[in-house]
């Protein structure tokens, strides 16, 4: 099987390399330009070819929440996203604590047209931060994290033996860092919005807390441990000085806290409920500043996607969750890097090479014989967000109607086109 | 009956064409102060219905008013199905307390459902904050809000407005400016503020009708951020709070729902939240004592206040037919 990608400007972490036609043989680079015949032929001209996009925090519901999404639909919204890798969480029915549940994502994904399927799996047995999953297992099934994220975990001590049976076995660990006791019940951020809306807040104080143990556990074990959605400037503020004095984290930030606000749940529609909140403007102005500096090492979408049903039920009962694979990149490129706030180097940073880091994987490069996970991007054309055409199952978004550029319009990966739009 | 009811005129204001700019009643966050006002004095009009011998008017004939309460509260629910039918409207009672809503089943579901009974207007009480601005994004029909959630519940707010507004007019003290009756007037509200839609409503309509409010609770139950709206004050001292106020309103305290990392105990709320004797003098002259009930006797208020000259608790039970009367009739007459 050989494709070529005509014609497009390749761009990647080790520079801008200029327009060429790209080929691709049997699921790797081959070169630049070599002529000759070919499979099949995707044009490129006018669009920006860079490699596909990891993304480190998706929620694929598979097994056991189909209803809401599952590889098939889930890793063809990652592609469709221009996305090639994503590493799904554990906290589906049943949990992904037990190594045969990994190994069966890892084989049914082989047969699904999407992004490459990495699962991670739980920290803590059925997630009730009780009991160590066995790690070493899980690993062998195909493992790349542990993280029992949607729950955080509350026992320190088990925290502690989490993450220094992952650091024996080179596991990223990743956490959801709220403190649970003063999260409560909140639904949202806790602030004036909140208590004019009288609906009970989540406190930026709980993010804060727990990032500082998380992190200092972190230091204390060796771990590698990965912040997940870091979402308030104080969070930021707290893992900026734990990386500033040595501890081994990571922070991630998603495409909701850096675009939307606590002021979106006025209208009281659940679609805005998300796990950690929508924080204030100050939040998101702290957050969008971190991306261009070193505070921020990758870009995770959580994609979580649930039932329409779900989400029309109350603001107390609807489940927490934003699915957004198919909007991510066309946001935060219009928001961000066609509004002249962020490069669009950065930008591909924080979706290639950053989360590649975070994991220790090789960094994402077109060169021959890497493999050929490649997205095509159309930095032109406007077209508003349409739930309806997503791929995924949750077909309802905040960004509904918004008109946003840079649609991923073709993406491969190992070599075949898993996404052609039009 | 009908045919008597017939006979007697409708009510001779009709609602003010402001009034009728509103499909909903969800909160206050989009009325005027003239607004407001012209619904206190509709409400007027129909306390002169509600004390002739036949109290029943046509105004609502042919209309449907149904009752939706996901939540127990059987006071509200017949103060608004009385001020339904006083008007001729027909009533539908819905009660869905949380066991006979199928899990996973959305409001929206239940919507549907009840939307296939064609009522015209509908009164929501629900837990969750939102809920009537959620029924109101996906019905044709009319919604009013009767309580949910921490949020607001606008109708209380109006009764105690509209209580408060003739009590001050009795007492020698009409209201300077007729559009914002309670300019230069002080609200004290104490007790668990941060869980009550009966502090919030109160803070947003008596503020938005010229007044100033105090929020008075334990610092656990009072949250800070609500001194950034306009006109809201706050404090834990309940001396403080009181001093100068025309009214002190003492809020309904739920301690079993509280527990215990909230609220100590009772006994060291009462000893120093408990409205008294004391306090009253502290406060303005005239002032009044208001409770939106039900009252834990000996809790919230001192009996011998609660049973006093200058309660209101009665009367703001009183306010609640007609201030509903005038909101349905307000939403639907001239929509149809």
């Amino acid at each position: 099987m050989r494709l070529v990608l005509r014609g497009g400007r390749l761009l990647d972490g080790a520079g801008d390399r200029g327009v060429h036609d790209l080929y691709v043989r049997d699921g790797v680079i081959e070169g630049l330009d070599l002529g000759g015949a070919v499979d099949q032929e995707v044009d490129a001209e006018g669009r920006l070819v860079t490699p596909a996009f990891l993304d480190l925090h998706v929620h694929l519901r598979d097994p056991g929440q189909e209803v809401k999404e599952d590889l098939a639909s889930g890793l063809a919204a990652a592609a469709a996203g221009g996305y090639g890798t994503v590493v799904s969480m554990a906290n589906t029915d049943p949990v992904v604590d037990d190594p045969g549940i990994v190994a069966d994502l890892v084989a049914r994904a082989a047969r699904v047209a999407g992004a490459r399927l990495r699962p991670a799996a739980a920290i803590s047995k059925g997630l009730r931060g009780e009991e160590l999953t066995d790690m070493a297992a899980l690993r062998a099934a195909g493992a790349v994290m542990v993280t029992d994220d949607g729950v955080p975990v509350a026992d320190s001590r088990l925290f502690r033996s989490a993450c220094e049976y992952a650091a024996e076995l080179g596991l990223v660990v990743q956490t959801h860092s709220e403190e649970p006791s003063l999260r409560d019940g909140g639904v949202m951020h806790e602030s004036a919005v909140s208590q004019r809306l009288g609906l009970p807040g989540n406190p930026d104080a709980a993010e804060a807390v727990m990032i500082f143990r998380d992190g200092e556990v972190a230091r204390l074990t060796g771990a590698r441990v990965h912040l997940a959605h870091v979402s308030s400037r104080r969070g930021l503020e707290v893992a900026t000085w734990l990386k500033a004095s040595g501890a081994p984290v990571t922070v991630e930030v998603t495409p909701q806290h850096l675009t939307l606000t606590d002021e979106s749940l006025a209208g009281f529609d659940p679609v805005y409920k998300v796990a950690p909140p929508l924080r204030t403007a100050d939040d998101v102005a702290a957050l969008r500043a971190a991306l261009a500096g070193g505070a921020v090492d990758s870009i995770g979408t959580d994609h979580a996607p649930h039932t329409l049903a779900e989400k029309q039920q109350d603001m107390l009962s609807a489940p927490f969750g934003i699915a957004n694979l198919e909007v991510a990149f066309p946001l935060l490129y219009t928001r961000l890097v066609a509004a002249g706030e962020l490069p669009l180097e950065r930008l591909l940073w924080l979706l290639q090479d950053g989360p590649a880091r975070v994991m220790g994987w090789p960094a994402p490069r077109l060169d021959p014989g890497a493999p050929a996970d490649v997205t095509v991007l159309d930095l032109e054309t406007e077209r508003a967000v349409e739930g309806a055409r997503f791929r995924s199952k949750a077909k309802h978004t905040p960004w509904e109607g918004e008109p946003l550029k840079g649609w991923p319009v073709a993406t491969l990966v190992a070599g075949r086109a898993v996404h052609l739009a039009g | 009956m009908i045919g008597a009811a017939a006979q007697v005129p409708p009510p001779p204001t009709p609602p003010a064409a402001a009034a009728r700019r509103h499909r909903h009643l969800l909160d206050f966050t989009d009325w005027t102060a003239e607004e407001v006002v012209s619904l206190l004095d509709t409400a007027e009009v129909m306390a002169q219905v509600l004390a002739r011998p036949v109290k029943r008017v046509p105004a609502l004939q042919g209309y449907t008013v149904a009752t939706l309460f996901f939540e127990d509260s059987t006071r509200t629910r017949l103060s608004f199905e009385r001020a339904a039918r006083a008007q001729s409207a027909d009533v539908i009672s819905f009660a869905a307390g949380g066991s006979s809503l199928r899990k996973g089943e959305s409001i929206r579901d239940t919507l549907r459902t009840i939307e296939q009974l064609q009522a015209d207007l509908y009164v929501v009480r629900h837990p969750s904050a939102g809920v009537p601005h959620q029924l109101a994004r996906w019905t044709n029909g009319a919604v009013v809000n009767a309580g949910d959630g921490r949020h607001a519940h606008p109708t209380q707010a109006l009764l105690d407005a509209y209580t408060l507004r003739a009590a001050l007019t009795a007492a020698g003290l009409p209201p300077a400016e007729r559009e914002r009756p309670f300019t230069g007037r002080r609200l004290a509200v104490v007790g668990d503020v941060e869980h009550s839609r009966v502090a919030r409503s109160n803070a947003e309509l008596f503020t938005l009708l010229g007044g100033e409010v105090v929020l008075c609770g334990p610092a656990a139950l009072l949250p800070r951020e609500l001194s950034r709206l306009p006109g809201v004050h706050l404090t834990a001292d309940l001396r403080e709070a009181v001093t100068g106020a025309d009214a002190v309103m003492a809020l309904r305290i739920q301690h079993e729902r509280l527990g215990p990392k909230r609220l100590p105990s009772l006994a060291e709320y009462v000893a120093r939240y408990q409205v008294r004797p004391a306090h009253l003098e502290l406060a303005a002259p005239h002032a009044f004592v208001m409770h939106p009930g039900p009252l834990n006797r000996d809790v919230e208020v001192a009996s011998e206040l609660a049973d006093g000259e200058r309660s209101l608790v009665e009367r703001q039970v009183a306010s609640g037919v007609p201030v509903r009367m005038a909101v349905l009739y307000s939403l639907l007459v001239g929509k149809k």
